[in-house]
């Protein structure tokens, strides 16, 4: 059984200060998302009980740094990756990122179980997922919280607002796990090591023929939220509950 | 339960700081197989300075690293500023030679340097992980065979340890050094974000060039140590430095964060830093006692370097600590070099270690520097003479609305007699430094 | 102290569940960690009414003086695990 599993590089976003209501992305490191990271523990699990039979591949797109960022994910237990590298990839619309990944996937060929996070750490646009079933023809499943398999069926707890839903599905299927499902394990000094010997597919963008239609999201501003304080110097309890009541964060 | 990896290094350097990654640069240079291992996110995420590195002196140990480097800016200007409480005296020294190549000396963020120079000793074929931290080390039969980290026994024919001023792996090789708070200082200071025109109209520079300022006297209360201020390209360092030592048992005490505060709020300071703002405020304790809080350099199967061995020493003029972990790092790597060569490890082969120090400027300054620490350790210094010489300024400068004193009498006013004979004895302790 | 708080909060921590840094049992009034009250550059130490002295240890930047002037007898010190603590972006 093939589990693929796509991982997105992000900035590492406890690092990223913000520069009059700007995010300074200079010289920030560059991870897997977290919510990545917790689709690839779900992969890992899947391989665990169906007896360790199977391979994890990871896919990815990024510029040229993913061939380095891949191996968090080789070390914490894939087997191998398949990435495109594109100088351009970080800053992709969804429908472009979908492209990159379904090409990976196909170059990989079998794919069994192709897990994404539901959106992605820094952008959340939570389409990709959906766009790659399409375009490989998949059935998909959303909201994932747990994954099971049983021979070609996997039966898929989906975690909405206010109950549990469990579908099953023939494989292939593609799914995308919730955040936090899972408590991504983190590797050994000795898996570290070994990570860089992995096989790693790299696929230049130029290789690749497809017709993409070009960048048509324009990112108009991207801002903080403004926090505006009102810097009410209160002295007493009383004082402060009068405030609170005020503005109508507190009723007597 | 341990692992036991089976991959054998060369070395294993505790440590991804300045001298961590040079052992490593010059030992993956050579083609040997070295394992960095650093607990930070990155290397540099666990490293402060007060922001300048004196390169001249490093220059030909690493001769491909500078060209390319990510320091700041070079220093063109040296500014002491001697403050009293509501008063300052500045001397400002500039030089031809301070702005000719290849500089003396550079501002410097550790974050973005170490981060570079990882990178560097990647290229030269090291292999450093990060976000591990070293547990143990592993001794067998006497001798240093290895590390524990994260679970892992990692095994190597020597350990450099290059884990910092605290060093628990020198520690646990027996390599302590001194533990005497006298012998340590503590750094704090804020990277305040300055628009690059803005400070270089401010500071008088051009586009590389660079100013460092030193303050002595009130920014300090009185206690033992100085302020900083160095500009890099986009931001100033701004900070002080207090020996701990003084902090511990003399009163009265002060409360030292709340120093910073003080310190920017003068008027002195102020000025310079007006719009600016704090991105990063950080501290470190510094090794300063130079010789005489050392410990020892080698065992059988490892190597200590950098502030994990005390290599950092007042000078008075600055607390030098990073070019001596730069050479300490690659005197280290070449002691390993030559012990695989001979394929022994023991202390008596390592003891070459020691031997480059004192034949390099390591050592050299460290022996003639020997006493300054306890030399500058003169309340004096810190108190009653930076009053006394902005006392004398202000009088000369002073007109009063009557008739004014002639020059001499105002000097003599504040340099009685008695005042002078007090100077004998700090004359004597600078003499010998 | 507030302003000490804020300056913490433009670096950046990354939590270790278990911080390894806390005040021996039993040893909470002994002097030096009464130092420790001024001399922290994180301000993490306080001091109650009763004089017992307390540690955060949320927003230490690991400098080490605390372990210097307190001695491994009062504290329980270690570093954080790797790719905890704080993250120094400029240093």
């Amino acid at each position: 059984m093939n589990i693929v599993v796509a991982m997105k590089q992000i900035p590492d976003l406890q690092q990223i200060r913000i520069r009059n209501r700007c995010p300074v992305l200079d010289d920030v490191p560059l991870t897997l998302g977290k919510i990545d990271k917790n689709a690839l523990e779900a992969g890992l699990k899947i391989r665990e009980n169906a007896g360790n039979k199977g391979r994890v591949i990871v896919v990815s797109a990024g510029n040229r740094d993913i061939e380095e960022t891949v191996k968090e994910a080789l070390a914490a237990g894939a087997d191998e990756a398949c990435i495109v590298v594109d100088e351009a990839a970080s800053d992709l619309e969804s429908s472009i990122s979908a492209i990159l990944l379904a090409a990976a996937i196909k170059r990989i060929g079998v794919a069994d179980i192709i897990l994404f996070g539901e959106g992605s750490g820094d952008n959340y646009s939570g389409q990709v997922g959906a766009r790659v079933a399409e375009i490989l023809d998949l059935p998909q499943v959303g909201y994932a919280g747990n994954v099971e398999t049983t021979g070609r069926t996997a039966r898929i707890t989906r975690v909405l607002e206010d109950r549990e839903e469990i579908v099953e599905v023939e494989l292939p299927v593609v799914v995308c796990i919730l955040a936090d499902i899972n408590e991504p394990r983190i590797p050994s000094v000795s898996q570290i090591l070994k990570a860089g010997k992995k096989h790693k597919e790299i696929i230049e963008i130029d290789d690749l023929t497809m017709e993409t239609s070009g960048r048509r999201i324009e990112t108009i501003s991207n801002l903080a939220p403004e926090t505006a304080r009102k810097r009410e110097p209160v002295n007493t309890c009383g004082a402060l509950c009068a405030v609170l009541e005020k503005e109508g964060f507190w009723a007597r | 339960m341990e692992q036991e990896d089976d991959s054998r290094f060369d070395a294993i350097v505790i440590g991804g700081g300045l001298a961590g990654l040079s052992a490593a640069y010059t030992l993956a240079a050579e083609g040997m197989e070295v394992l960095v291992l650093e607990r930070g996110d990155y290397p540099g995420a666990k490293n402060v300075t007060g922001g300048r590195i004196y390169v001249s002196s490093i220059r030909e140990l690493f001769p491909d690293l500078w060209t390319k480097a990510p320091l700041e800016r070079f220093i063109a200007h040296e500014e002491i500023c001697v403050m009293g409480r509501d008063s300052s005296l500045n001397v400002r020294y500039d030089g031809s030679e301070l702005l000719r190549e290849p500089h003396q000396s550079y501002s410097i963020l550790r974050g973005k340097f170490d981060k570079w120079f990882a990178r560097q000793a990647e290229h030269k074929g090291a292999t450093i992980i990060c976000k591990t931290r070293v547990d143990d080390i592993i001794i067998e039969n006497g001798r240093v065979v290895g590390v524990v980290a994260a679970g892992d026994r990692l095994m190597a024919n020597v350990v450099i340890a290059c884990d910092g001023v605290l060093s628990f792996a020198a520690g646990k090789a027996g390599l302590n050094k001194s533990a005497d708070s006298g012998h340590f200082a503590i750094g704090f200071k804020e990277v305040i974000e300055i628009d690059p025109a803005v400070l270089e109209d401010r500071f008088n520079l051009t586009e590389d060039e660079g100013a460092a300022r030193l303050f002595i006297g009130d920014v300090t209360a009185g206690k033992f140590g100085g302020g900083f201020l160095y500009t890099n390209k986009s931001s100033v360092s701004l900070g002080l430095v207090l020996g701990i030592g003084a902090l511990v048992v003399e009163e009265p005490t002060v409360q030292v964060p709340e120093l910073l505060n003080k310190f920017k709020q003068r008027s002195e300071i102020s000025r310079l830093i007006r719009g600016g703002k704090t991105v990063e405020y950080s501290a470190h304790m510094i090794p300063e006692g130079g010789i005489k809080a050392m410990g020892k350099l080698y065992a059988d199967g490892i190597l200590v370097a950098g502030d994990a061995a005390g290599f950092s020493i007042n000078i008075g003029i600055t607390v030098r600590g990073m070019e001596y972990a730069m050479a300490s790092g690659y005197y280290a790597a070449r002691a390993v070099i030559n012990a695989k060569e001979k394929n022994d490890y023991s202390a008596a082969t390592l003891a070459v270690y020691e031997k480059f120090l004192n034949d390099s400027f390591v050592m050299t300054d460290f022996k003639n520097f020997r006493e300054s620490l306890d030399v500058l350790k003169y309340p004096l210094l810190y108190g009653h003479y930076p009053e006394l010489i902005v006392g004398i300024m202000k009088d000369l400068y002073e007109m009063p609305a009557g008739p004014k004193t002639r020059i001499f009498p105002t000097v003599r006013k504040h340099l009685g007699l008695r005042e002078l004979w007090a100077m004998v004895p700090l004359c004597r302790r600078m003499m010998k430094i | 102290m507030s302003d000490l708080k804020a300056k913490l909060g433009l670096d950046v921590f990354k939590e270790d569940k278990a911080f390894p840094i806390a005040i021996k049992k039993g040893l909470e009034r002994d002097p030096r960690l009464k130092k420790m009250v001024l001399i922290c550059p994180a301000g993490l130490y306080g001091e109650d009414e009763s004089g017992k002295i307390a540690l955060s240890a949320d927003g230490c930047l690991e400098c080490g003086t605390c372990l210097l002037v307190c001695g491994a007898d009062i504290l329980d010190w270690q570093y954080p695990r790797g790719g905890a603590g704080v993250q120094f972006r400029f240093g």
